[in-house]
């Protein structure tokens, strides 16, 4: 049986995912989402299309840059950045996710559901 | 017979449609989808199931329109309400049922001249160039008959904007005081020829008459004055019985 991870933890994880994404170097929307296809093992799918109101907005934030770049016959890609304000939200975003992560693992350490 | 290109053009219409008109989300939004396609194509579907895939996994424009919409800077929002208050853009200018066609796309392409220019207003140099290329216009005309060329106007235009940073929709950028004086005064060139609506001609001589924008300034270093200007207006007023 597949566990989807559900909504409202999609739209939480959606920017720390992104960012740190971003720090492993440029990317563009598509590649991006394969990438979490990829690691999540196909259980968090975003739909496409809303991954770029978020980027847009990250941008507007300035935790990350955007630019196009041409790659073969006339098409463009917009390739993403993070930018040193990004860096420092992924800080803080990591330290409160890690913390939810050892209070579980504290909680279940041991236990059978 | 399946045609991804017409296809995809059909796809951008929608978008546009469902109120996503920023070109540049549209070419990133169309740029994923021909990734997808091609994903699609490579492990074996046909042209027109990768694509009908593709269009569903990138989610419908009107789900995809209200997330862009929790975008759309507040702050900027806000300064685009307060300039336009300031701009006198609430009533003062004439309602654009008062501008013949041609007129009122001269306005819609100056809307789309401000955001290609990186401005987010539109001022006298976008309605100036909007006249110099509104579809079958007479400016073009009436400048070359002055023995000024049209192209070297437009040149000089784009020289004198000072380029800043500015991405956004078209549709509420306001108009600047000065466009708001120049639309004034086309209302009531076109009052004293008589005349039912403002034409294009009528705006050419408004922005003219302005005297202190971009337009005017350009115009006058063409050595375009009001005299000359006002006697081809009124005569290819004459000539087209009407104005465009």
């Amino acid at each position: 049986m597949r566990t989807m991870i559900e909504r409202e933890l999609v739209a939480a994880s959606t920017e720390p995912l992104i960012l740190s994404l971003l720090t492993k170097g440029e990317s563009y929307g598509y590649e991006l989402i394969q990438e979490v296809k990829r690691l999540s093992g196909d259980q968090i799918q975003w739909t496409d299309g809303m991954l770029y109101p978020v980027l847009h907005r990250m941008e507007e934030h300035g935790w990350i840059k955007s630019r196009w770049v041409e790659i073969e016959n006339g098409r463009k890609r917009k390739y993403y950045s993070i930018k040193k304000g990004g860096r420092q939200i992924l800080k803080e975003k990591r330290e409160q996710w890690s913390l939810l992560s050892s209070v579980f693992s504290g909680l279940w350490k041991g236990q059978h559901v | 017979m399946f045609n991804l290109e017409q296809s995809i053009a059909e796809w951008r219409r929608q978008m546009l449609a469902a109120g996503i008109n920023n070109s540049s989300v549209l070419d990133e939004l169309e740029c994923h989808l021909r990734e997808d396609v091609e994903r699609g194509m490579q492990s074996g579907l046909s042209g027109e199931a990768a694509f009908q895939a593709a269009v569903k996994q990138i989610g419908l424009p009107v789900s995809l329109k209200r997330e862009f919409a929790k975008v759309a800077p507040r702050k900027r929002v806000l300064l685009g309400i307060l300039k336009g208050i300031l701009a006198g853009s609430f009533g003062a200018s004439p309602s654009l049922s008062a501008f013949t066609t041609s007129a009122r796309r001269t306005l819609e392409l100056a809307r789309l001249e401000a955001p290609r220019l990186h401005h987010d207003f539109v001022g006298t140099e976008h309605v100036l160039l909007g006249l110099l290329t509104v579809e079958n216009g007479t400016i073009p005309d009436i400048l070359n008959r002055m023995g000024v060329n049209p192209e070297e106007v437009r040149k000089q235009v784009e020289k004198s904007i000072s380029m800043f940073s500015f991405e956004g929709g078209t549709a509420h950028l306001p108009y600047t005081p000065r466009v708001n004086k120049a639309l004034r005064i086309a209302a009531r060139e076109a009052r004293a020829c008589k005349q039912a609506c403002i034409s294009a001609e009528h705006l050419f001589l408004g922005l003219l008459l302005e005297g202190d924008g971009v337009a005017a300034r350009v115009l006058k270093t063409f050595g375009v004055n009001v005299q000359t200007t006002r006697q081809e207006v009124l005569s290819e007023l004459g000539r087209s019985q009407g104005g465009i």
